[in-house]
């Protein structure tokens, strides 16, 4: 049942996407958790969030970026130089952060010496960082505005009803996974959070009709799957810089000695956690949603919500420790992971705050001898 | 952090070499040349801008002037504010806040001790902040993290959209502090109606946070003041940047740090004025004989900072560039970018222009001019788009005859250093010889001068600028 989640989450080309491929259809990339999927689904178009796994090596991405950037917007950009995005019709940078804005320009540029590897499709969608009125009417537009630049590229109408059926489909998801985030906060763990993990991250390639059939089947099948209530393993949160790779996880879970039973990470949950109202305006319901109820450090000022919201997470998952990660030069996470650390240790919350690379520079070794002497510190 | 570092206040500290710097003109000679020997490193600071004449005795005022502020801002009764260069603090004095704005006083840190801001540097880590932000803030906000600053009362930044770890340290300094906090944001385009519309709503709304931390209201004759003095600062210097287009040109190199500095201090108040005009006038007496700003009096290449200066350590790298017949062209921090600017061709919709005639007008006027303080106009968006960091350069170098452009930054400079391989390679397709420097500006330990003057000399000797 797994190894459909898992094919889509650790491969770029993965099967589901070669299918949609195959079947004439089109394939929009998209850089960031804001992008509103729907919109794409709605037309007949494959959104899928575009990732830095598989990167071998740096040399394309270190010939356009400069050496204090998050090396994650660097493997993207060396994966696009060696056509391994040679699926996608389509391309969206958002404002994320200044790293991963700046992959427009790299990649565009980048397109000048490896020829073929810009989308003919290639798309800013400038995300405001603020909901008051005038930023909820800015990002209202910036979603008009992609609806008209994809009915006009791909001559595809985008209708009300069209919105409003993927709006509910992708509901649907969210709900499930919803129920697989309360099914992980149990005494009775059902799944491994590698396990869990992967089937989120399936979610952001994945054609959502299949993702959510399937994702259906696994819940059934956890809600009906006895185990014991006694696990000694200790539970663990990972929170901080964007991570699309199940190793991480894994690396937490290796042992057999911890489990991670919750993530506040953009890839994980928090990018599925907010509904979609279904009544009213679609589009003025997906500005609402994406960046109405964002608790994404990108929009700054909002640390003492955030602060809540992880609070929340922990007693809800009981949660013996918080793994706080950082890709090297990411300050937005890394700064904050310094408050939540102050904020949370001064509760008794044992915390590790951690910094790291993404990608091929990655040090498992150290990380591990880290995350080691933490799970020593939880049992003690 | 050292405990003798924490024995006193970093602002007060600044204030109080500040206080004795800015009189040191008022003495004799004698007295002068004896006082310089119990100075043996801040000398090297203090001797450049003295030998400026007025200007530089006026600069030292103003510098003095803007540290006693902050330091006596809660004796006076007056919010202070903590901000970023990026903004101007000329809404702050017309509703009369103090402004501590970061970077000024981290350059100041720099320019001042042989221990540069070091320890305060690392102490920003220490609580918590990324070693990875920029150092621009973080030298001083480890004063205020660590409460050996005089206490702000609210934080105001408007960078994000524009600066990821500028935006964030601030954010960061709010939350840490506890204090209230407001960002304006910019969109990724600067010219068009919309956006010009998402600058005054949220201009707006900026205005309501200060009310609402003052309890006063913005007072429509004291905003007008404050603009009709900016209109009389930027015509000053945009008679400075005329003469800049001179070959060769009559301005010292340390001008540049004047105009910035003077703007990001005191934009909107009678002793920035007063330092324009001496600035002008002393500028003018060289034109009008055809010589160069330089010290040596021979202007051998032109150079444009296309991004910031080099802070650290005191004033060796305006004193390198004079004592190497380098005419210093200005950078992304001096220029106003007003209406009627000399550099304006080819950027429509990049200037701002001031009306005073009614309340709405003024208001529309400032954020406008906000909307086009240095990084907010030029990195917001893609380097390659209309009016942006490319064709801005390009424009200010055609502009001002440059032979050559140099990037200096800081390694937390995310925003740039995630384009400025490309961005110097459209320079370089363009005839333009260009160095990216990998100094910090504000941290010597990151390079040190001496290996930052090798990477200098060689781009010029390898370039084929100097012999």
């Amino acid at each position: 049942m797994m190894d459909i989640f898992y094919d889509a989450a650790t491969k770029i080309q993965s099967k589901p996407i070669l299918d949609w491929k195959a079947a004439g259809k089109p394939v929009v990339g998209y850089t960031c958790s804001y992008v509103p999927s729907e919109v794409f689904h709605a037309v007949d178009i494959l959104p899928v969030r575009i990732r830095g796994i598989e990167t071998e090596s740096m040399e394309i991405a270190d010939a356009y970026f400069g050496p204090y950037i998050c090396t994650f917007p660097k493997c993207i950009l060396q994966l696009a130089g060696k056509g391994k995005f040679s699926f996608l019709d389509g391309t969206i940078i958002t404002p994320g952060c200044d790293s991963m804005r700046r992959l427009d320009e790299c990649w565009r540029k980048a397109g000048e010496t490896y020829p073929g590897i810009v989308p003919s499709f290639f798309y800013y969608f400038d995300v405001p960082h603020k909901t008051m009125p005038h930023g909820m009417k800015w990002f209202t537009e910036e979603i008009q505005n992609l609806i008209a630049a994809l009915e006009s590229q791909f001559g595809k109408k985008v209708t009300e009803d069209q919105l409003n059926r993927s709006i509910h489909l992708y509901n649907k998801g969210r709900r499930l996974l919803q129920e697989l985030e309360s099914m992980r906060s149990k005494k009775e763990i059902v799944i491994t959070g590698t396990d869990a993990f992967a089937v989120t991250m399936a979610g952001t390639v994945m054609p959502r009709d299949l993702f959510t059939t399937h994702l259906e089947s696994l819940v059934e099948s956890l809600q009906k799957k006895e185990v014991p209530g006694n696990d000694p393993r200790k539970r663990i949160l990972i929170i901080g810089s964007i991570s699309d790779d199940i190793s991480l996880i894994q690396l937490v879970e290796q042992d057999n000695e911890a489990v991670v039973v919750a993530e506040n990470l953009c890839f994980g949950v928090r990018y599925e956690g907010n509904e979609i109202a279904e009544t009213g305006d679609p589009i003025s319901a997906l500005a609402n949603g994406y960046l109405g109820e964002s608790t994404c450090p990108r929009m700054y000022g909002k640390y003492k919500e955030r602060l809540a919201a992880l609070k929340d997470i922990i007693h809800r998952a009981k949660v013996d420790g918080v793994v706080m990660q950082n890709v090297r030069f990411c300050d937005l996470h890394g700064s904050e992971n310094g408050l939540f650390e102050r904020d949370l240790e001064k509760e008794g919350i044992p915390c590790l705050r951690v910094e790291r690379e993404y990608g091929p520079l990655v040090e498992i070794g150290r990380l591990k001898m880290r995350l080691d002497a933490f799970l020593e510190r939880l049992s003690n | 952090m050292r405990p003798e570092i924490k024995e006193y206040n970093y602002d007060w500290m600044l204030a109080s070499i500040t206080d004795a710097a800015s009189k040191t003109a008022d003495g004799t000679e004698k007295e002068y040349k004896r006082l310089l020997d119990y100075i043996p490193y801040f000398r090297r600071t203090l001797e450049p801008i003295l030998s400026e004449g007025k200007p530089g005795i006026t600069f030292l005022k103003l510098f003095n002037e803007y540290l006693q502020n902050i330091v006596h801002s809660h004796d006076q009764g007056k919010k202070l504010a903590m901000t970023t260069f990026c903004f101007s603090p000329a809404i702050f004095h017309a509703i009369d806040v103090v402004p501590t704005t970061l970077e000024v006083l981290s350059t100041m840190g720099s320019l001042m001790w042989k221990r540069g801001n070091f320890d305060y540097l690392d102490h920003s880590v220490e609580l918590g902040l990324t070693e990875t932000a920029c150092s621009a803030q973080r030298g001083a906000l480890g004063a205020y993290l660590g409460g050996l600053a005089t206490e702000v009362d609210f934080v105001i930044c408007d960078t994000p959209g524009v600066c990821d770890t500028n935006a964030n340290s601030f954010a960061f300094a709010a939350s840490y502090l506890d204090k209230p906090y407001y960002q304006l944001n910019y969109p990724q385009t600067l010219a068009d109606s919309r956006t010009g519309k998402y600058h005054l709503d949220d201009y707006k709304e900026m205005i309501r946070f200060l009310e609402a931390q003052t309890g006063k209201k913005l007072d429509v004759n004291k905003l007008g003041e404050v603009l009709e003095e900016i209109k009389k600062q930027d015509k000053l210097i945009g008679d400075l940047e005329d003469m800049h287009q001179l070959k060769p040109t009559p301005l010292p190199p340390v001008y540049n740090l004047f105009i910035y500095a003077g703007r990001f201090m005191f934009s909107g108040l009678p002793l920035f004025t007063k330092l324009l005009t001496e600035m002008v006038e002393t500028a003018r007496e060289k034109a009008e004989k055809g010589l160069s700003g330089l010290r040596s009096g021979h202007e051998k290449i032109r150079a444009f900072m296309c991004y910031i200066d080099h802070y650290t350590l005191n004033m060796k790298f305006w004193d390198w560039l004079d004592s190497h017949g380098i005419a210093h062209l200005g950078g992304i921090l001096s220029r106003t970018f007003a209406d009627d600017s000399c550099y304006l061709e080819g950027l429509q919709g990049s200037s701002y222009g001031i009306d005073t005639s009614s309340m709405d007008s003024m208001i529309d006027s400032i954020a406008q001019m906000n909307a086009r303080l240095p990084m907010v106009r030029s990195i917001r968006g893609q380097f390659d788009k209309p009016n942006m960091w490319l064709d801005e350069s390009i424009s200010l170098a055609k502009t001002f005859k440059v032979d050559c452009v140099i990037y200096n930054g800081t390694p937390g400079c995310r925003n740039t250093w995630g384009m400025v391989k490309p961005f110097a390679m459209e320079l370089e397709k363009r005839g333009y010889p260009t160095l990216i420097m990998n100094a910090d500006a504000f941290d010597d330990r990151v390079e040190s001068w001496e290996a930052t003057m090798e990477r200098l000399d060689e781009f010029f000797k390898v370039r084929g600028l100097l012999s």
